[in-house]
């Protein structure tokens, strides 16, 4: 799944921009401008285009007041307008830099405002700008979007084709994170159920079922199906409603092989849940933050499960969670036969890793880096030590035994 | 160490759970939270630690705690810090999300016990309610261990 299918695009923020335009928040096509730290020393753009005869544009050009005018034997008025904003970034007024300007800015403010009233219903455009640091109207549109569309509505709004800058740009996203609602639903985002919160392993196609897989006891009750429902990423939230447990066996005493006396056991700490019609999920996609082990919770990507497996001690592992995000590390131990705190249940033949954990993560993906974005899945993560550095998982192999078997990619 | 545990024990009034789940978990200074322990107890004996989260505001404060029993740490230390007994250690926890409304003056209490078998002197009892943040921790208690 690419990034822009799991970020929600911010035609809001786009339509900002283009209603802000002397605020701009996007690179130049001109020189390269310092960012205006005093925000509220800056004249007022609108009263200089009034005041100052041919006044196009005014930014900061490497710590340099500069302005463009399209009469630069106008520089007094220019000089006046902006002598004391000069001042309090330690310039004199005769020191701030006039360049040739080819529109005015009032022109170049109604053709802003004209492109951007239409533009939007293109698509492809991301945002539209009244580029003051290149006298310039500056619109962004996707990566290989078509300029000349842009082009022809300009033309048509009787905008200069040399007023004109289409620009490609990536598109504008609001930083969502493992704890937001996220669609398509990924692994590792939170859900919610009860008065609980846990984390998505993986989704997957069971005999025909749109599922998603998670702890066991990520369900209301551990071990039996009692329809447990799922919300993504709370029940507060408006369509949050992903799905309803189907799969969960019982805990058993007397397990063979190795459930130890008086003890009741399975071989995976996972169940599975059927998701509502209708609700858009990603099969083998696994949110991916910015990097393992750095604490993020930001969504930058998306892994892709493009194939299943074990791992062996001294294997890196990783899992995805909605409380430590992304963490790697060393496979420590594996088949291990583990006790529950506080319980009577032993999970037989489980995996620990040497990697950071915290209350939440429960449910996870784990899995092993196989290129790029491509990865093995090895698992689902369900408990962990008290200092959170190390987490204990089902292997994959026990999950599909004991939840049948699944389409993960 | 020989551990005694009778397992978490959740006391308190009837909680008050909300309709719908806050996002984030609230300001901390809205929480006291303490441990208690006999002052003095003979080496070997069982000492009952009971921890007490409560809810100090005026207003209902929802917390983001861990495990499907809320889980809680107490740690002993002797006075030169070494660590003789961590409730924890060498466990596996669930590592899920208990979400739980505390109403304004309302407690939550933990109790264990430990049966004090470290050698003579003075300790101090530290108790842990981890979150899916930041842990909560109670100011050390004292506790003398007599031969």
């Amino acid at each position: 799944m690419s990034r822009q299918s799991i970020l929600v695009r911010s035609i809001a923020a786009a339509a900002l921009l283009a209603a802000a335009a002397c605020s701009d928040g996007t690179r130049s096509t001109g020189p390269e401008p310092t960012p205006v730290l005093r925000t509220a020393q800056a004249p007022d753009l609108g009263t200089l285009a009034r005041t100052v005869p041919g006044f196009g544009g005014l930014f900061i050009d490497n710590g340099v007041p500069t302005v463009y005018l399209t009469d630069v034997t106008k520089r007094g008025a220019a000089e006046r307008a902006l002598g004391a904003f000069a001042q309090s970034r330690g310039f004199a007024p005769g020191d701030i830099r006039v360049l040739q300007g080819r529109y005015a800015y009032g022109d170049l403010d109604r053709w802003t405002q004209a492109v951007s009233y239409e533009a939007f219903d293109q698509g492809d455009v991301v945002f539209v700008d009244l580029d003051e640091a290149a006298n310039r109207v500056l619109v962004g549109v996707d990566r290989g979007a078509s300029h000349a569309n842009v082009r022809s509505l300009a033309a048509r709004l009787g905008v200069p084709a040399e007023a004109l800058v289409v620009r490609e740009t990536d598109p504008i996203v609001y930083a969502t994170t493992l704890q937001d609602q996220v669609r398509p639903v990924v692994a590792g985002v939170q859900i919610h159920f009860g008065n609980f919160l846990c984390s998505i392993g993986f989704n997957a196609v069971s005999g025909g079922q749109n599922s998603f897989v998670t702890a066991s006891h990520c369900t209301n009750k551990q071990g039996g199906v009692e329809g447990t429902q799922y919300f993504q990423s709370l029940s507060s939230q408006a369509n949050s409603f992903i799905g309803t447990e189907v799969a969960d066996p019982a805990y058993k005493r007397n397990l063979a092989p190795g459930c130890p006396k008086g003890k009741l056991c399975r071989f995976s700490d996972a169940s599975r849940a059927a998701y509502a019609a209708g609700v858009p999920f990603t099969l083998g996609g696994i949110a991916q933050t910015s990097g393992p082990n750095n604490g993020s919770l930001t969504i930058t990507g998306t892994f892709s499960i493009t194939s299943e497996g074990n791992a062996v001690v001294g294997d890196v592992a990783n899992k995805v969670g909605r409380t430590t995000g992304w963490t790697q590390g060393v496979v420590t131990n594996t088949c291990v036969n583990t006790g529950v705190s506080g319980t009577r249940i032993v999970q037989l033949c489980q995996t620990f890793v040497s990697a950071g954990v915290g209350g939440g993560d429960s449910g996870s993906d784990v899995f092993g880096q196989t290129g790029g974005s491509s990865v093995r899945l090895l698992g689902i993560l369900w408990g962990g030590n008290q200092a959170g550095t190390q987490f204990v998982y089902s292997p994959i192999t026990n999950v599909e035994q004991e939840l049948g078997a699944l389409t993960t990619f | 160490m020989l551990f005694t545990g009778s397992g978490a024990a959740l006391c308190g009034a009837a909680l008050l759970f909300p309709g719908t789940m806050t996002a984030a978990p609230q300001p901390p200074d809205t929480l006291r939270v303490t441990v208690a322990v006999s002052d003095s107890v003979r080496r070997g004996e069982a000492v009952l630690v009971t921890l007490r989260l409560t809810n100090t505001s005026d207003q209902r404060v929802t917390l983001y705690l861990t495990g499907r029993t809320i889980t809680f740490d107490v740690v002993v230390a002797g006075s030169d810090g070494q660590v003789v007994w961590r409730r924890l250690d060498h466990v596996t926890t669930q590592q899920i999300v208990h979400v739980k409304a505390l109403a304004p003056g309302e407690t939550l209490e933990f109790r264990d016990r430990w049966r004090a078998a470290a050698p003579p002197g003075n300790y101090t009892v530290t108790g842990v309610i981890p979150t899916d943040r930041e842990a909560l921790r109670t100011a050390p208690a004292h506790l003398r261990i007599a031969p």
